[in-house]
């Protein structure tokens, strides 16, 4: 027969180009991200905005904090000068820093050419409105001994604004400089910790870095056991590592479980070393599906590998619909047994790609990916059990064993004497009650956090880290836009005063804006104004000795100081902490981030910011959350959509009668295991409502086995079973996963798989009493 | 997280004169092996328990002919601290202990905001109160001549961060600390004059109320 030979040879044609394919997308090294960001949805269109959110991610993803602590300082000192040393050779690093060792001589200059553009707002009000006063204080600090070591000398700054400057620089909370080292030390718990930070070369998501520097951090903490110190940490780079070694881990059980599992039960059912070739499907499958992914997106995400892994379980399907009819074909004939059952293979196709592809209109760019991944690999592994497989197995001579039948068998004598006993009413009656109360039970919950399985020890280390050093990054920030540079500065100025109310209150621990750094030019000429009253007040100055024309003299040269502009003040080095904040010019005009710390209400932030114009409170994490639960309703639209496409798809062959009682089979099961979820005291998130829509699709196919009957229903019902079992296998592995995402869709879908398989019998034409909603 | 070195150099209390006072109070601790010892020094000065005398405080800058000056007393005591009342240009008085550094205003003695390196000089200071010299040894060069009548101490800053700032503290004295110099990298100098100072087996009533509370 000509199809019998053109068929296989069609297919590896298209597999050698899709493995060329293959072999050129991983050439430049494996295509895979393990960055979360790239999983949710950009909730925003606004490149300003974007670029912000990258600015403030950066760090993250790239830094590592680390605290070096010991009872004994110079230990700590010492281990961290050696740790710092090692890192900076292991060539990851851009920079390593434990000790700062600063060019005061430019912080000088920098402090006298910025005497009118960084002074800070109270010393400005003090200027102007208490010159008295402000006189006063500097005639202190000239002979006050512990008043403070100036950086620039008096006879520079007689009227002390460079001083007052040094001075009003933000303090870090809880970290000293240790004048011998120049390192940053920490005092808690009993042990002086020295800080070490560390900015990568690379980014945190490439795929080898996080590992590197997780070893890098795992030798130098064996080493400080050794030496009696701790060693804590804090970094994007370590949760990177953490979330890539468990990801590996999962694929290896999920993937590696769902095979040997279906392996053995392909040998147990078939008794024919032959029958595993029906796993080859299977392995195309997952090429075709990470090609898929790879081409569409550039790059395939590790989660979507993990639950990509489950598909091995889908695929097997599709050898298994015509190798299980080798329990009543006669001989069993390869092509025989594929013409026989190619319809119901074909629709299982199209009802599966609906089901998937259903993930793909969700906002989310994970399940996008896994749709992509998913529908390919259903397309690859059904291609080759119709195209390549038949040819391999011709002249198998397949005796199955006798004992899968009895079960099937028995199952169905089972599921008639109950139906004798009970009517069908009866029992869906029972069912819904069961599916009511479940229901009744069930509680929704959606957080970016169940994305996330952070191992506790990372989490703790992290805390620690915040608060021995005071430093908390958050994720929330506002985003300020002006016209031009005197107007933003004006603005960030009205926001620091909103914001300082919240820090006064203990309702948050503190922020960073460039309003603290800059003062606008129209501020600095007021500066130069105010600073034209002192001849009237100096007096004191004078009789310390401090000569007249001195003062004369620098009056002058501070009113032909040039106004400096933002750029200009963040060049030098006091503006390094700011720099970062800065955005700089674009067509629209102005714009600057003010980051904060500490965890606060965003309630209370939005509230402060409110009626401010430019201002734009930016909370991703919440804003995520939010899209997470409106998206459930749209997942649940979807699910409707999905059903009605394929009742569309399935009244062609069946008619619309039975088409409707196919499709509300999967429905009631998904409402069966939503109310399994509720009994369980499962949440209802949108990982498991993702996992429904895909056991509709799943359980349709379960449907159109038991309708079709080919063979008899016993032989049906094996056929459905064994589907079943190997697609629960991998799902079912997939609910062990310690992510709550993907453990959560695991569990929705083997739960559903249960009833799907249990409600599938309905779908029978002859059980024509008994109705489905 | 960024941290530049100059938010950590800010002002109080810093710790230049706390580094004075903790090389004074070396004095009264190390033992080392010169012709005259650190060792001999501690003997000599530690003898009292209570120190006090008058100071003066003269800041010389390059630019001015005449040194800004400034005056009051001092009382160093051995086991609580040192009390440091400024009297002219304006009467301000200080006091270091193992609490800090407080300034008294109408309302008492006010301990000021601890940041930075000043707590760290603080710790400092009365470690070496308690004879132990390993801190100030690992920040300066320490070297000792002169004899008994007529001796100099002087320290050298060992770390980068110091000698950008600094370039020596000259101790001179001879019964008693006479002089402090401290000279600073851009050619300005402090020197404080130690005059009249005398020692007490023990405080005056005042100066023990000034110490407690």
């Amino acid at each position: 027969m000509p199809t019998e030979r053109l068929l296989p040879r069609l297919f590896l044609a298209l597999l050698l180009a899709v493995l060329t394919l293959a072999a050129w997308q991983w050439q430049r090294g494996a295509p895979l991200s393990s960055d979360l960001m790239t999983l949710v949805p950009g909730a925003t269109q606004d490149p300003l905005v974007q670029r912000a959110e990258q600015r403030m991610q950066e760090p993250l993803n790239r830094q590592i904090l680390v605290l070096v602590g010991h009872a004994d300082r110079q230990q700590a000192l010492a281990l961290a000068e050696h740790l710092a040393g090692q890192w900076q050779a292991s060539g990851l690093f851009e920079k390593v820093q434990w000790s700062l060792q600063t060019d005061l001589q430019a912080v000088r200059a920098q402090l006298l050419q910025s005497r009118l553009a960084m002074l800070s707002a109270s010393d400005r009000k003090q200027l102007t409105e208490q010159p008295d006063a402000f006189i006063e204080q500097r005639l202190q600090s000239l002979v006050d001994p512990f008043a403070g070591f100036s950086l620039v000398s008096s006879q520079d700054d007689w009227l002390g604004l460079s001083a007052r400057i040094q001075a009003s620089q933000p303090k870090p909370a809880n970290v000293q400089l240790d004048i011998a080292s120049g390192a940053l030390v920490a005092e808690a718990d009993g042990k002086h910790w020295v800080l070490l930070r560390a900015r990568t070369l690379g980014n945190a998501f490439d795929l080898n870095l996080p590992l590197q520097v997780a070893d890098l951090l795992a030798q130098g903490r064996q080493q400080a056991d050794r030496e009696g110190a701790r060693l804590l940490a804090a970094s994007g780079l370590l949760h990177a590592a953490a979330g890539q070694r468990q990801a590996s881990r999962e694929i290896t059980w999920v993937g590696g479980g769902a095979t040997v599992g279906i392996l053995l039960l392909l040998l147990l059912a078939f008794r024919r070393w032959r029958a595993l070739l029906a796993f080859l499907p299977v392995a195309i499958g997952m090429l075709f599906g990470s090609v898929a992914c790879v081409a569409l997106f550039g790059q395939m995400h590790v989660m979507t590998l993990v639950l990509g892994a489950s598909l091995i379980g889908v695929a097997v399907d599709y050898p298994l619909h015509y190798l299980s009819k080798s329990w009543s074909l006669r001989p069993w004939h390869s092509w025989t047994a594929l013409r026989l059952t190619l319809p119901g293979m074909t629709l299982s196709l199209a009802t599966s790609c609906i089901g998937y592809l259903a993930l793909a209109f969700t906002p989310f760019p994970a399940l996008t990916q896994i749709a992509a991944f998913s529908a390919a690999g259903l397309l690859g592994a059904y291609l080759s059990a119709v195209c390549l497989l038949p040819a391999l197995l011709q002249h198998m001579d397949l005796r199955p064993s006798a004992w899968p039948l009895h079960v099937a068998q028995a199952l169905t004598d089972l599921r008639e004497r109950l139906l004798r006993k009970v009517p069908g009413v009866v029992l869906l009656g029972l069912l819904l009650v069961f599916c009511v109360a479940g229901l009744w039970q069930l509680q929704s919950r959606n957080d970016i956090r169940q994305w996330i399985s952070a191992p506790p020890q990372l989490l703790e280390h992290a805390q620690t880290v915040a608060r021995i050093t005071g430093y908390q990054p958050t994720s929330q920030f506002f985003l300020v836009r002006a016209d031009d540079q005197n107007q933003l500065l004006d603005r960030l100025q009205t926001l620091d005063g909103k914001l300082d109310e919240l820090v006064d209150l203990g309702k948050l621990k503190g922020y960073l804006s460039l309003g603290q750094l800059v003062t606008s030019a129209a501020g600095q000429r007021q500066v130069q104004h105010a600073l034209l009253q002192l001849p009237a007040h100096w007096q004191p100055l004078l009789a310390l000795g401090v000569p007249e024309h001195a003062l004369q003299a620098e009056l002058s040269q501070l009113q032909a100081l040039a106004p400096l502009s933002i750029d200009d003040v963040l060049q030098g080095p006091l503006g390094e902490a700011w720099r970062p904040l800065w955005l700089g010019q674009d067509g629209h005009g102005v714009a600057a981030i003010v980051s904060l710390q500490g965890q606060a209400d965003v309630a209370l932030l939005r509230l402060q910011a409110q009626d401010l114009p430019g201002v734009q409170l930016i909370d991703r994490l919440g804003e995520l959350n939010q899209l997470f639960t409106a998206t459930q309703v749209s997942a649940a639209e979807l699910k409707l959509l999905s059903c009605a496409l394929i009742l569309v798809v399935l009244m062609l062959p069946f008619g619309p009668r039975s088409a409707l009682r196919i499709v509300a089979l999967p429905l009631l099961a998904a409402l069966c295991s939503l109310a399994s979820l509720g009994w369980l005291g499962q949440p209802l998130t949108l990982f498991s409502l993702f996992g429904l829509l895909l056991v509709t699709a799943i359980g349709v196919d379960y449907a159109i086995l038991m309708h079709e009957r080919v063979g008899g229903s016993a032989v049906s019902l094996l056929g459905t079973l064994l589907a079943a079992l190997t697609t629960w296998l991998s799902f079912g592995l997939l609910a062990l996963s310690s992510t709550p995402a993907v453990s959560n869709f695991g569990l929705a879908v083997s739960l559903g798989l249960v009833f799907s398989f249990l409600l599938a019998p309905w779908a029978g034409a002859s059980d024509g009493g008994h109705r489905q909603p | 997280m960024s941290l530049g070195l100059s938010r950590f150099l800010w002002t109080r209390p810093v710790w230049v004169w706390p580094c004075v006072v903790a090389a004074l109070a070396l004095l009264l601790a190390s033992p080392r092996t010169f012709a005259f010892s650190l060792d001999d020094l501690q003997k000599q000065l530690s003898a009292p328990a209570v120190v006090t005398g008058a100071f003066v405080q003269e800041k010389h800058l390059r630019a001015l002919p005449q040194p800004l000056t400034s005056q009051g007393r001092f009382v160093l005591a051995r086991d609580h601290g040192l009390l440091w009342l400024l009297r002219t240009p304006l009467r301000q008085d200080y006091r270091i202990t193992a609490d800090g550094i407080a300034r008294r205003d109408p309302g008492g003695w006010q301990t000021l905001p601890s940041q930075s390196a000043g707590a760290q000089q603080n710790r400092l200071f009365f470690a070496v109160l308690q004879g132990d010299s390993s801190g100030l040894q690992r920040d300066f060069d320490l070297a000792l001549s002169g004899d008994a009548e007529h001796w100099q101490l002087r320290l050298t800053p060992r770390s980068l961060l110091l000698k950008q700032i600094f370039t020596r503290i000259e101790i001179t004295g001879g019964r008693f600390v006479e002089r402090i110099v401290l000279a600073e990298t851009q050619g300005d100098s402090t020197v404080l004059l130690m005059q009249d100072s005398s020692g007490a087996t023990a405080l005056s009533d005042s100066e023990r109320s000034d110490f407690a509370d």
